[in-house]
């Protein structure tokens, strides 16, 4: 199986057949090729992956082109086996995907009218084929050549002659064709075009397709022109993309244990920090929205276990306020690391002449710029505009710089970093357990999802858990959600609560359990119900809240991981009921780049 | 051609280790059965993948995503009750034009078998081989090269060619199966002796390998068949002093501390931590961020991903679950023993000890041969388990 895809139109083509050419490797990777028709038709083809032939391309200015991908059948992956091919002359090139049954009898013949043959392949005959039968006109010298041959093909042609046309065919091997604004498409699949079309027309067996920027033409192999109605595409590259997943947000909730596995990796040993925490006395963590939360839960974190002072600032505050002569280590994180008021509050940090510390999923965004050292979330691509696994991975990332810096400040002993470690290491299987009991959650939050308003409380760490619970379900449900820490319950908010008014607490069995069930007592009091999450094993939780959602036991600085997914599944599903759009939220972006 | 893959089921003979996944998603060899199935598939130029997904499908969905990475385009299909075999398939109608083929995705199969497949050309076709466990599976008795009946998990056998769950049909069998299952028939072997009555069914028997993992222990056999074909390749940090014997392949980001002696076939995944002074015998897979603590020994056997293993510790012909965390001196040694799995006894020799996913045992605990102890468990320092432990128990 080989992928082609093909382009006539007025833009290069050479960046848009790469493009289409990597949607299609599935079909093949062994070698890949292409060919752009300028003054002469180049071509450019390698063994390998597509990227191995990406790194080699000369600048080709050409706007009619074609390209394919292949996976060998006859002759071997190689350099000289890979398409497309020239005939003689190198007029013109031709790409195939299916397999000439009678190659061996047409090339003796054509070797016997002079032809040289540059490869094993069976291909290569049909582009002698075509220069034999070739005279002013590319559709009809394809046509002709196709007589001759049996087999299963899927073909798309260019000539030097006839620089504005692309010509393709089809039998058994499947071509599409993809209508654009005075540009065209051909391609094997359909994922191929549906960055640039969602318009195409299906080419039948027996069928020859010619490509202009301006037309398309679908004839028989009698030469008679075939009316064909063009059909829409109604999913999407992302419907592809989201491998079974109904939301990417969904998917990226449940890849959360592998990007916890990813950001421990290799890192448990050590953070290659060369004693870069050695003298700090004080930390700032600056960050926005998610990060910002994270950044709150990181306090806790570098105060308990570095014992370092730790202050908290969102980044378009930090940069405005007046310029203290204390200088922390300044840690920044964004998930993309593009932020622009994160950028702006390095910047800032640096003038201050603090050392800077950058904590960002963005592989060389522009944050591991503007700071001295980074350290990755090794998350992978978070597309969904609500954070979910970059949250997570960035509380690990929290945990390891804490353990980082209470060894080098002597803070920390071995034995206990050693404990913690391993703590850390048991975060994918807690959160898989919360994972398995995403049902029972969905289920709660159908429940509640007629609710106007919701509540999260928690007190201590898991206060800015009840925070970002409440960012997200505000952010992809609507519904309008507060976090209060929970002694300030009685300060204000105590007022709003109503039996239509749900709380979701955070019960777990820390050091701040029995002052949380005071709070939920107070809430009970105004017959709100309660949705609390409590330590799995835990026995008395049913007998005082309507609804308990366990997490496992882990210490009091880890329940931020298993409890926030709790809350993404609640958000989630609760968004899903009330028929939002989950992935792209109204008003909102994924990356904010604007002050 | 498209195929099928079978992936809904949740596999309980498979006891603990289906707990958070299902039983198409259980390592050998660090990886999920259903990889090597789907590689096999690519192997033979099909890249177009349906998976019928049900019981924990969002462990498979996360894995495989849309394909790419295993050079395959995968649509997923729902089974959401696991009514049988052709059943699934009819849940996957949608996405089939012309011939496919069915392939189970619990069972190693590799590029031969498929080969083989193929090779006999258009129309129905039924992959068998050779067993001696035939009362466990569909006995196909033949007629010449072609099917001539099916006889499910028969008490008195003829013959010893079982059916595979490997199939290829053409686009003709979507109707006789949407008639069958008006009847009340669930499953592809009612299918095939319906179209063997009214056509032939072509019986191919392979020279490639088929290997079906119907208990735990079974996985160790599967374990050392997929490590006969693991590449020797070390990376993350090996220290001075570590011998490295046959073929062993260790993973990104892990630490192999001094005096740790391992002798292949033997895979270490990503982020572990090993040793030091630790002796792995052959035919052991060790899955990613597993931590394994000093004077430790362990053969033959499966530690899946997010394990530790305090010090002192024998581990031999044992699966350990995913998240499975040892204090210290654990002796979980083989010998030829009797394992209960639903109901049924069954002598296995040699066999270790059988631990599901995330339980806790504490320090000198010993796990009798054959044992089988459940997920989520609390096993008290000083215990001596024998026999089965559910899901979920304390033992002091």
């Amino acid at each position: 199986m080989c992928g082609i895809v093909g382009y006539a139109g007025y833009r290069e083509a050479l960046p848009i057949l790469i493009d289409s050419l990597k949607r299609l490797e599935y079909r093949g990777y062994d070698s890949a090729g292409v060919a752009v028709v300028e003054d002469s038709v180049k071509i450019v083809k390698d063994k390998g992956y597509i990227a191995n032939l990406e790194s080699q391309l000369p600048q080709l200015r050409g706007v009619v082109g074609l390209a394919h991908t292949r996976w060998a059948t006859h002759g071997a992956p190689s350099k000289d086996n890979a398409h497309p091919f020239y005939d003689c002359r190198e007029k013109i090139a031709l790409a195939h995907n299916g397999i000439i049954e009678n190659y061996a009898e047409l090339r003796d013949e054509l070797k016997a009218h002079g032809h040289t043959f540059r490869s094993q392949t069976d291909t290569e005959v049909l582009v002698h084929l075509v220069e034999q039968s070739y005279a002013g006109n590319l559709e009809d010298a394809i046509r002709k050549a196709l007589a001759r041959c049996t087999g299963t093909y899927a073909i798309a042609v260019v000539h030097a002659d006839e620089p504005d046309k692309l010509v393709a065919a089809r039998n058994f091997s499947p071509l599409i064709v993809g209508l654009g604004a005075e540009e065209n498409y051909v391609a094997s699949d359909v994922p191929a075009l549906l960055k640039y079309t969602d318009k195409v027309l299906y080419v039948m067996d027996r069928e020859i397709v010619v490509l202009r920027p301006k037309s398309v033409q679908i004839l028989d192999f009698e030469g008679r022109p075939v009316a064909r109605e063009p059909q829409r595409i109604t999913w999407s590259l992302e419907d592809a993309e989201r491998g079974g997943f109904d939301h990417f947000m969904l998917k990226e909730i449940f890849e959360q244990p592998q990007a916890i596995h990813n950001t421990l990796l290799g890192r448990m040993t050590e953070v290659d920090t060369n004693g870069f925490f050695q003298d700090v006395t004080s930390v700032k963590l600056v960050a926005c929205g998610t990060s910002y939360h994270a950044s709150l839960v990181g306090k806790y974190v570098l105060e308990e276990v570095a014992k370092v002072p730790t202050t908290v600032e969102l980044a378009s505050e930090y940069r405005y306020a007046p310029t203290p002569t204390e200088q922390p280590l300044v840690i920044l994180l964004s998930q993309s690391g593009e932020t622009a008021d994160t950028l702006g509050a390095a910047r800032e940090a640096k003038r201050r002449g603090c050392k800077t510390l950058g904590i960002t999923n963005g592989v060389g965004s522009s944050l591991t710029r503007e700071t001295e050292r980074t350290m990755y979330t090794r998350a992978g691509l978070e597309i969904g505009v609500a954070a979910t696994k970059t949250f997570t991975a960035q509380l690990v990332a929290l945990y390891l710089v804490a353990i980082r810096m209470g060894l080098d400040r002597g803070a920390l002993s071995p034995e206990d970093a050693n404990r913690l470690r391993d703590e850390l290491r048991a975060l994918p299987r807690h959160v898989q357990t919360v994972l398995n009991q995403a049902d029972p959650i969905a289920d709660l939050a159908r429940a509640y999802a007629g609710a106007r308003d919701m509540f999260f409380i928690g007190r201590g760490i898991n206060y800015p858990v009840a925070m970002e619970g409440a960012l997200k379900m505000k952010e992809i449900s609507y519904i309008h959600a507060e976090a209060y820490a929970g002694g300030e319950l009685k300060h204000g908010p105590l007022a709003l609560l109503t039996p239509d008014t749900p709380v979701v607490a955070v019960t777990v069995r820390d050091r701040n359990y029995e002052k949380m069930m005071g709070n939920v007592g107070e809430v009970n009091a105004r017959g709100s119900p309660v949705i609390a999450v409590g330590t799995e094993g835990g026995r008395d939780l049913p007998r005082f809240v309507e609804h308990v959602v366990y997490v496992p036991k882990v210490r009091d600085l880890l329940y931020p991981v298993p409890v926030s997914v709790v809350f993404q599944l609640l958000a989630y599903y609760a968004a899903r009921k009330r028929g939002c759009p989950i992935d792209k939220p109204r008003n909102l972006a994924k990356t904010v780049t604007v002050e | 051609m498209k195929a099928i893959i079978l992936a809904a089921g949740e596999g309980a003979r498979m006891g603990p280790f289906t707990v958070s996944e299902p039983k198409v998603m259980i390592p050998v060899g660090n990886r999920p059965i259903l990889e090597y199935v789907v590689e096999a598939l690519v192997e033979n130029g099909i890249h177009d993948l349906v998976f019928v997904t049900g019981y924990r499908r969002e462990r498979i969905q996360s894995h495989f995503e849309d394909g790419r990475k295993f050079h395959a385009n995968i649509e997923y299909a729902v089974q959401e009750k696991q009514l049988g075999t052709m059943h699934a398939v009819w849940e996957a109608r949608g996405h089939l034009q012309g011939a496919f083929l069915v392939v189970n995705g619990s069972n190693y199969v590799d590029a031969q078998a498929i080969a083989d497949l193929l090779n006999v050309g258009t129309g129905p076709a039924l992959l068998i081989t050779e067993s001696e466990a035939q009362e466990k599976y569909g006995v196909v008795s033949l007629s010449g090269h072609y099917v001539d009946k099916i006889v499910e998990k028969p008490r008195h056998p003829e013959g010893n060619l079982i059916n595979t769950g490997v199939y290829a049909f053409d686009a003709s069998a979507l109707s006789l199966m949407e008639s069958l299952l008006n009847e009340g028939q669930y499953d592809l072997p009612s299918l095939v002796q319906a179209l063997a009555a009214k056509n032939r069914v072509r019986a191919v028997r392979t020279k490639g390998t088929w290997l079906d993992a119907l208990y735990p222990w079974d996985l160790l056999k599967l374990n050392s068949h997929v490590l006969g074909g693991i590449a020797d390749v070390q990376s993350g940090t090996i220290e001075k002093d570590v011998t490295l014997r046959g073929k062993v392949a260790i993973g990104e980001g892990s630490r192999i501390r001094s005096g740790t002696y391992i002798l292949g076939p033997a895979v270490i995944g990503r982020g572990c931590e090993i040793g030091p002074n630790i002796v792995i015998y052959p035919s052991t897979s060790i899955g990613d961020n597993v931590k394994v603590q000093a004077f430790t020994a362990i053969e033959n056997s499966i530690l899946m991903n997010d394990v530790l293993v305090g010090p002192h510790s024998t581990i031999a012909h044992s699966v350990v679950g995913s998240g499975v965390r040892v204090a210290s001196n654990l002796m979980a040694s083989a010998d030829r023993a009797n394992a209960h799995v639903e109901g049924e006894w069954h002598v296995v020799d040699p066999i270790g000890g059988l631990v599901g996913e995330d339980t806790e045992i504490r320090d000198g605990v010993v796990i009798e041969p054959g044992s089988l102890v459940g997920a989520r468990c609390r096993i008290g320092a000083l215990s001596r388990v024998r026999g089965n432990v559910p899901n979920g128990t304390t033992v002091m």
